[in-house]
């Protein structure tokens, strides 16, 4: 699904959201710190909160009202409807089908007969995407669904997620302030912070990198199957089979090590003598900038510490095959 | 024994005509932000302080049988001063606040984002009114609904004034007592009518405190 917003909220508090991105992706988190935004976003792509504008697949949604919008929107407590039985909250949505499908893939089958307050609340929670999940949404919307279930049901719920949403085809936006929840269950992720949007990129990327997303961009010529020349050094890239001439990659700074010596009996490929050219710090990290192959790495303030790191200093920059991709010809 | 059974049907009638507009404003006041909603509050309320004959005053003076309204309802059969309607009128309009006051109660209860969750389910705002906000906040509706019933069986000010006191016609149980306190031989008659009138009120706040605590238990237990 293709998201292009442009959310404004102004609040009486002071509070204000203005965030704009575009990205396409059947799975986007927004992450954050708390009070950076994120539930509101969510709103405003819900349609819940006006404000701004959202086009999803290149249709403007934001003048659609809520009832007509078809959003599974799924709140931070599983609001279920107190004076309906589980069933009759399943039925509940507007052409709600499949109901007794939908609660077997979620696990609740057993329970629609029940009332609400007689399910314990990663039952409730089951039952509330599957009340989302019943009205065939365009897209499902999640704040924090995991919020309050201890660890073993927060990792079955997750994976619960993951089948239900891929075997319903839904995409989903997922608000969560937990790096493991997006990483494992989005493709691209928007970090807020006070209201704006701080970055935007591939989950991994954007929620390891912390304060700053580093991507290192650059290009190579095709050596052989897997092979390429940056510069005057070798690197075992993924470079498809077909690929040949000069092509351009990329690799993220997170994903580059350093050692101070050659690492012995490591799988990664490629452990490269260079020199730091730069050294500085990048939020609660350090960054640094190498010689040859012409990248950066991010490493932990401590890890800097360690290993002593300063310009000019001589170091082994380790790469594994797998983080350099590649991106096409040059 | 007539003007029991009178005073019942007009408290009936009454608390039937109050609903639908008791539950309207109930629902303006508490989930809307309409802009003079502190003036409606205001109006509601006014005749529970206001003296019942200065409420029964204006309502004769609006529905006047030489006023337009008046002659508009009279022209309809359905005049309203001097008549059974009257009765039912002035009761429903002294009920009103407390009907109001419950209902919005009630509704205060029930948790606003319910209400957003049907609306993404696909429900419009008047089918989430029915199939959520309206379930949740029956009991509270019913136990405005009796209170308004007792409060309106015990109306005597503003009905003697718009309805007179017109024997099986307007004559409610409190107009029939303050008849008989002059009429000879009146005291037994008034002991039986006092008698109906705690019986008929304990029994409505009785069922009013019942259908309050039903709720109470009702939405705690879903928290």
């Amino acid at each position: 699904m293709k998201f292009e917003v442009d959310a404004r909220v102004q609040r009486r508090s002071g509070f204000s959201l203005e965030a704009a991105f575009t990205c396409e992706t059947g799975a986007l988190g927004i992450v954050g710190p708390s009070g950076s935004g994120k539930s509101t976003l969510l709103d405003v792509l819900a349609g819940v909160e006006s404000g701004g504008r959202v086009a999803l697949d290149g249709r403007d949604v934001s003048r659609v009202r809520l009832h007509r919008r078809r959003v599974g929107y799924v709140t931070q407590d599983p609001l279920l409807f107190p004076h309906l039985s589980v069933r009759r909250n399943l039925e509940y949505g507007a052409g709600a089908e499949g109901v007794v499908d939908v609660a077997g893939a979620l696990g609740i089958a057993h329970l629609l007969d029940r009332m609400p307050r007689h399910l314990s609340g990663g039952e409730r929670r089951r039952a509330a995407l599957a009340r989302a999940v019943a009205v065939k949404p365009e897209i499902l919307l999640l704040d924090e669904p995991f919020a309050g279930l201890d660890e073993r049901r927060r990792r079955e719920a997750m994976s619960l997620l993951d089948q239900t949403r891929r075997r319903f085809a839904l995409p989903m936006v997922l608000v969560s302030h937990l790096a493991e929840e997006v990483i494992a269950l989005t493709e691209w992720s928007v970090r807020l912070e006070a209201g704006s949007v701080a970055a935007s990129g591939p989950s991994a990327s954007v929620l390891r990198a912390g304060e700053t997303q580093i991507d290192n961009y650059f290009t190579g010529c095709v050596l052989g199957p897997g092979l390429v020349r940056v510069g005057h050094v070798e690197l075992h890239a993924m470079v498809p089979a077909e690929a040949s001439g000069d092509v351009r990659l990329a690799c993220y700074a997170h994903d580059v090590l350093l050692a101070t010596g050659e690492p012995q009996g490591i799988s990664a490929r490629n452990c490269i003598w260079t020199m730091a050219s730069a050294v500085e710090p990048a939020g609660e990290a350090v960054l640094v900038t190498l010689a040859t192959p012409p990248v950066k790495a991010l490493v932990t303030r401590e890890a800097a510490e360690r290993l002593d790191l300063s310009a000019g200093k001589r170091l082994v920059a380790i790469l594994k095959a797998t983080s350099i991709a590649y991106l096409g010809a040059a | 024994m007539t003007s029991i059974l009178l005073s019942l049907s007009v408290g009936s009638a009454a608390t039937l005509l109050s609903l639908p507009p008791g539950i309207a404003v109930a629902w303006i006041l508490e989930r809307t932000r309409l802009p003079g909603r502190s003036l409606l509050h205001t109006l509601v309320l006014l005749p529970l302080v206001l003296p019942p004959v200065v409420t029964g005053y204006l309502l004769l003076k609006f529905f006047s049988p030489k006023g337009a309204v008046g002659q508009q309802l009279a022209s309809l059969g359905m005049p309203v001063a001097f008549h059974w309607l009257g009765a039912v009128v002035a009761a429903a309009v002294v009920g009103f606040p407390l009907l109001v006051m419950s209902v919005t109660l009630a509704m205060k209860g029930v948790d606003p984002r319910l209400e957003t969750v049907s609306k993404s389910l696909g429900r419009s705002g008047w089918s989430t009114f029915w199939r959520v906000t309206l379930p949740l906040c029956w009991p509270g509706v019913l136990a405005g609904a009796v209170l308004s019933f007792a409060r309106g069986l015990g109306e005597f000010g503003a009905t003697i004034i718009l309805a007179h006191r017109i024997p099986g016609e307007t004559e409610t149980i409190p107009l029939e007592i303050y008849a008989a306190l002059d009429a000879p031989g009146g005291e037994e008659q008034i002991g039986g009518l006092v008698g109906a009138s705690i019986a008929i009120c304990i029994a409505c706040v009785f069922a009013a405190r019942a259908l309050d605590s039903w709720h109470r238990r009702r939405l705690e237990l879903t928290r």
